[in-house]
């Protein structure tokens, strides 16, 4: 029997087993239950990425002009190799701060950051590629600099379309929380912020590519381990007709006021022309190159949408809602004349027309927009008949066009007002019968009630985005299809009788502006008074080729333009004549 | 049972199974440092050097096995004059590297003498306890054994070499707990050790986490080293509660003998004060591996980032590792000390938890021999050494993995067989060569 105790041996080879299982357990944690989050911080320890960014989709218009595409950007990058004494640098410095658009001090502290620490530096990027011939050349001389290839987002036509197409901006910080959970962006990154750009920004977007640099604890460069190419974005089609876009944009800006709106529907389909809105603003100063020192300073953005967001009395554009009523209540004989004297007695108020016509019939009443032709048959008619009629066009309802903001205007009517608890006068049935009063529409609704016309009564809820196209696989995805809201249910005769009134407004009433040989144009125009201001000025029409059905429905408002056919109806004009390729008047470019 | 006495019957004269474990771990060893030097500019010089070593510490291994152990026994003194002399020549001879003179730079190689200091100490520590053991559960024992390896330990402060009295203290501490000396002992320096280091984390914690001193009870604790006038209240308080619970014992005639609580409150009041004393003495670097230790993520790119890129490389080295020779954070140079005292960092990163769990297993493997071994010896010598033995690998083990885990700070110690060190690999391989020796004389008398 050994002398000494041995039971102490064995508590300590239990403690020192023991001791081993703990360990085992806290290495499986780290080892296999954490793998995945050590395997990426490995990662990201290792990789420098000089990023790429891709090339956002293009935004084309239906006929294919590219209104939102891209084009070269550069990054100047700076990996110190060999000499790196203060003279030299200095004098890299000198050399490079013209084309950087850099001051030579600041370039001077990147190098030496640079040839201090031995890392690949970007000393400046967003260059454009004037200012890469210049460096290229130096780069002869300096063989330690690098220019990398990125793209960024251009316009070619600066400011068209900006309400629809929308600009882009940097991240804020809210989206940074929301957008960063899905991957690809990264905190210098681009990203819509209104319009298509914002609605289709996962479209849009591409995937960045870039240069994957293996480096050491250091940062100091190793090899490259990955050049992975970027992937476009998505190409997205409109339905908008440039010429007719352009048309109505030049058009609101060469305008009395330079503020109104232009809406051109395809009243076959339901499908946007054109959706101007004046005053837009520039798309490109939100993306343009580097330049020099000087603060960057945006004008203001224009983000107002008057197409959708202004709303105003529709004027006399109206009166075909009032006649439409009349038509299919059968009480109005196109052929009676009704004298107008410019004024209306309605028994306790006098009501003005904005001229002395005469006697005049239907299609004299609505081609001369004689006012005190329309007080006669809305009293005779009463007031519900106009507006059952007004509803099934269905006013005071939005469009329904995906566009953000949209007003919904006002319905006006006995009904309406009954619903508010309010009396409703003889007055109002007046003011109702002319657009006037408490009724409001957007330019937008306009077009759409154009179109509604245009096509026998399909009230459509417009679109303008076509389809998405993958460019690499050539996969279309079709967005926007013809939706029709509401049929408004009217007898035939009444759309011909209209027809041929508002044709007669065109040839030879105050809608003549719009009148094309050829063509079947239907117009009617439209004063709203306004009792802050100036008046504004609506157009409405429609038309066709002869003998074939109407093919375009617009829309066309100035604010404070005073008169419908003087302000809105050159826009109209210029438009159609767009549409229908008719090139008789000078060509303007933006 | 943990020994079975099967084995004590055979003749062999070797232990296999130690020596394939041995065997084993110094190829994965040998394998993981060329990896992790494979692109450090002295990688030449570093496998060099650890190809010389090999050979010495195989020749150091058979020398060890070869000679009969209880030759120290008999030349302790001997043993424990070549230590001192070792330790005074490298004081005074000694280059002086990285802020301590620990290191004989010769012109062909260099070495540590603390590393076979720390063998010779077992060894010495192991033949008094032998010439002790009629007494060894006397108090004075103890007291004798401290001052035999005070000069020891005092001239590795000198140098100064922390690390290596971090691995001897556990190694000693073992081989009295095996020896059979008085378990209140044991618990008394263990209360020692708990109040001290204590109370020097529990300081190091508040300064580090200040917002915590807005609680009253924490910052009258956070404030009483710093003055003589609270060290004084404090040991008074201590002296009041042991009276009073020495009181109550008499009362309730408990019979707990009186010596116990003034004991137990000079080793309270003594443990306090080495607390103060480490506080006031401790360097910042080592203050900045405490502080580290106990709260890893407060800086993760200063003092936190070793232990950080560490596990990260364990971490992403998952169950199979990336292979030898192609893991991205120790090539990269992401772990510090990758090939000493972080070696168990390239292992688990190049191969993985395979690895990782194979060294430890092959580790508790060395252990589970080295305490058989103990428990075969002859004569309580060879197994005293032994267990000493075992409680020195067993120290580097916990310090080096726990290291790795976060349970230990950062202390600096290289991983026996497996980090790169020619001294300590010889030192360690002879240790083993002597553990070889006890079993091969296990049968005679």
């Amino acid at each position: 029997m050994k002398q000494y105790s041995n039971l102490r041996l064995k508590i300590f080879t239990i403690i020192a087993t023991l001791v081993g299982g703990v360990i085992a357990f806290k290495l499986i944690n780290i080892q296999i239950l954490r793998h995945y989050d050590y395997l990426k911080m490995a990662e990201r320890n290792r990789t420098q990425i000089f990023y790429q960014t891709a090339p956002r989709g293009n935004i084309f218009t239906s006929d294919g002009y590219a209104i939102a595409s891209n084009e070269p950007s550069f990054s100047f990058y700076y990996l110190s190799v060999g000499k790196k004494d203060q003279i030299y640098l200095e004098q890299m410095a000198r050399d490079f701060s013209g084309s950087l658009h850099m001051e030579v001090p600041e370039v001077l502290e990147k190098l030496k950051l640079g040839a201090k620490t031995g890392k690949a530096i970007e000393v400046a990027n967003n260059l454009s590629p004037k200012d890469t011939v210049a460096l290229r050349e130096l780069q002869l001389y300096y063989p330690e600099v690098y220019l990398l290839e990125s793209t960024k987002r251009y316009y070619p036509y600066d400011s068209f379309a900006s309400h629809l197409v929308g600009y882009l901006g940097d991240f804020g910080e809210t989206e940074w929380r929301q957008r960063s959970s899905y991957e690809g962006y990264r905190l210098n990154s681009k990203l819509g912020k209104s319009g298509i750009e914002k609605k289709f920004e996962k479209e849009l977007k591409g995937t960045d590519g870039g240069v994957f640099l293996e480096v050491d604890y250091l940062g100091r460069a190793k090899k490259i381990m990955e050049d992975k190419p970027w992937v476009a974005g998505q190409d997205i089609y409109l339905t908008i007709n440039f010429d007719v876009q352009q048309a109505a944009e030049i058009g609101l800006k060469k305008s009395k006021t330079g503020r109104g709106a232009a809406v051109a529907i395809d009243p076959r389909t339901g499908a946007v022309l054109a959706l101007a809105s004046a005053p837009d603003y520039d798309l490109n100063q939100f993306v343009s190159y580097r330049k020099g020192k000087e603060k960057k300073t945006f004008k203001k953005i224009n983000e107002y949408n008057l197409a959708v967001q202004g709303i105003y009395p529709p004027a006399s554009t109206f009166k075909v809602i009032t006649a439409a009523a009349a038509l299919e209540k059968k009480i109005l004989d196109v052929n009676r004349k009704i004298n107008c004297t410019g004024k209306y007695d309605a028994g306790s108020r006098i009501f003005k027309c904005w001229g002395v016509h005469g006697p005049v019939d239907f299609y004299e009443g609505m081609s001369n927009s004689c006012d005190v032709y329309f007080y006669a048959i809305a009293s005779q008619l009463g007031p519900f008949s106009i507006e059952k009629i007004e509803r099934e066009f269905m006013f005071g309802r939005r469009t329904g066009i995906d566009l953000q903001g949209e007003k919904s205007g006002n319905l006006y009517g006995p009904t309406r007002r009954a619903r508010n608890r309010s009396y409703w006068f003889i007055g109002d049935t007046l003011n109702l019968s002319i657009g006037q009063g408490e009724l409001l529409v957007t330019p937008i609704k306009v077009a759409q009630f154009a179109a509604a016309l245009a096509s026998r009564g399909n009230v459509y809820k417009p679109y303008y985005i076509d389809k998405i196209v993958n460019p690499t696989t050539g996969k279309e995805q079709k967005i926007g299809q013809t939706e029709i809201l509401h049929h408004a249910n009217l007898k035939p005769e009444t759309f011909d009788l209209l027809f041929k009134a508002l044709k007669y407004t065109v040839d030879k009433g105050t809608a003549r502006r719009v009148k094309i040989p050829g063509y079947n144009v239907y117009g009617k125009t439209g004063t709203a008074q306004n009792p802050h201001g100036p008046d504004h000025g609506w157009f409405m029409s429609f038309a066709g080729k002869e003998g074939e059905e109407p093919s375009i429905a617009l829309a066309v408002f100035v604010e404070f333009g005073e008169g419908g056919s003087t302000a809105a109806g050159p826009i109209a004009q210029s438009m159609l004549e767009a549409y229908f390729g008719i090139k008789n008047r000078e060509k303007n470019d933006i | 049972m943990i020994f079975r006495k099967s084995n004590s019957l055979t003749k062999n004269k070797i232990d296999m199974l130690l020596l394939l474990a041995m065997l084993g771990i110094i190829l994965i060893g040998a394998l993981c440092i060329m990896s992790a030097a494979s692109n450090v500019s002295w990688h030449n010089s570093v496998v060099r050097t650890h190809l010389i070593a090999l050979p010495l510490g195989f020749a150091a291994f058979f020398s060890g096995w070869s000679i009969n152990y209880q030759i120290y026994n008999e030349q302790w003194k001997k043993i424990y004059a070549v230590a001192l002399a070792l330790l005074i020549g490298v004081l005074l001879f000694g280059a002086y590297q990285r802020g301590s003179r620990s290191w004989f730079v010769l012109p062909f190689f260099s070495m540590q003498p603390s590393e076979i200091c720390r063998i010779f100490t077992i060894l010495v520590v192991a033949a008094f306890l032998d010439r002790k053991k009629r007494e060894i559960q006397s108090i004075s024992t103890l007291f004798k054994t401290g001052l035999v390896v005070l000069p020891i330990f005092g001239l590795i402060m000198l140098q100064p070499d922390f690390s290596s009295i971090v691995v001897t203290l556990p190694a000693l501490f073992v081989l009295l707990f095996c020896s059979g000396a008085r378990l209140l002992y044991f618990l008394l320096i263990c209360l020692f050790g708990g109040v001290a280091g204590g109370f020097v984390l529990a300081w190091t914690y508040l300064s580090v986490h200040p917002e915590l001193l807005s609680n009253a009870f924490l910052n009258i604790i956070y404030t009483l080293p710093q003055n003589f006038l609270h060290i004084g209240i404090f040991v008074f308080i201590v002296c009041l509660l042991t009276y009073a619970i020495w009181w109550i014992n008499r009362q309730l005639y408990l019979g707990f003998p009186s010596v116990y609580f003034a004991l137990v409150a000079f080793v309270i009041i003594l443990g306090f004060v080495g607390g103060v004393v480490v506080e006031k003495k401790m360097k910042p670097h080592q203050r900045k591996r405490v502080e580290t230790f106990l709260s890893p993520m407060a800086d993760p790119h200063g003092a936190g980032y070793n232990v950080l890129q560490a596990q990260i490389a364990m971490g992403s080295g998952g169950f199979l590792g990336k292979g030898l020779f192609s893991g991205t954070q120790s090539r990269l140079g992401f772990v510090p000390e990758k090939h000493t005292d972080f070696i168990l960092a390239v292992v688990g990163e190049e191969l993985g938890l395979v690895g990782t769990l194979g060294v430890l297993a092959l580790y508790l493997l060395i252990l589970w021999r080295v305490a058989l071994i103990a428990y075969l010896s002859s004569d309580y010598y060879g197994y005293l050494v032994c267990s000493g033995l075992v409680g020195m690998f067993f120290t580097y083990m916990c310090v080096n993995f726990g290291m790795l885990i976060g349970f230990v700070p950062v202390a600096g110690i290289p991983l026996p067989f497996i980090s790169y060190g020619g001294s300590n690999l010889v030192a360690s391989l002879w240790a083993l060569g002597i553990v070889q020796s006890v079993y091969a004389r296990r049968l005679s008398v």
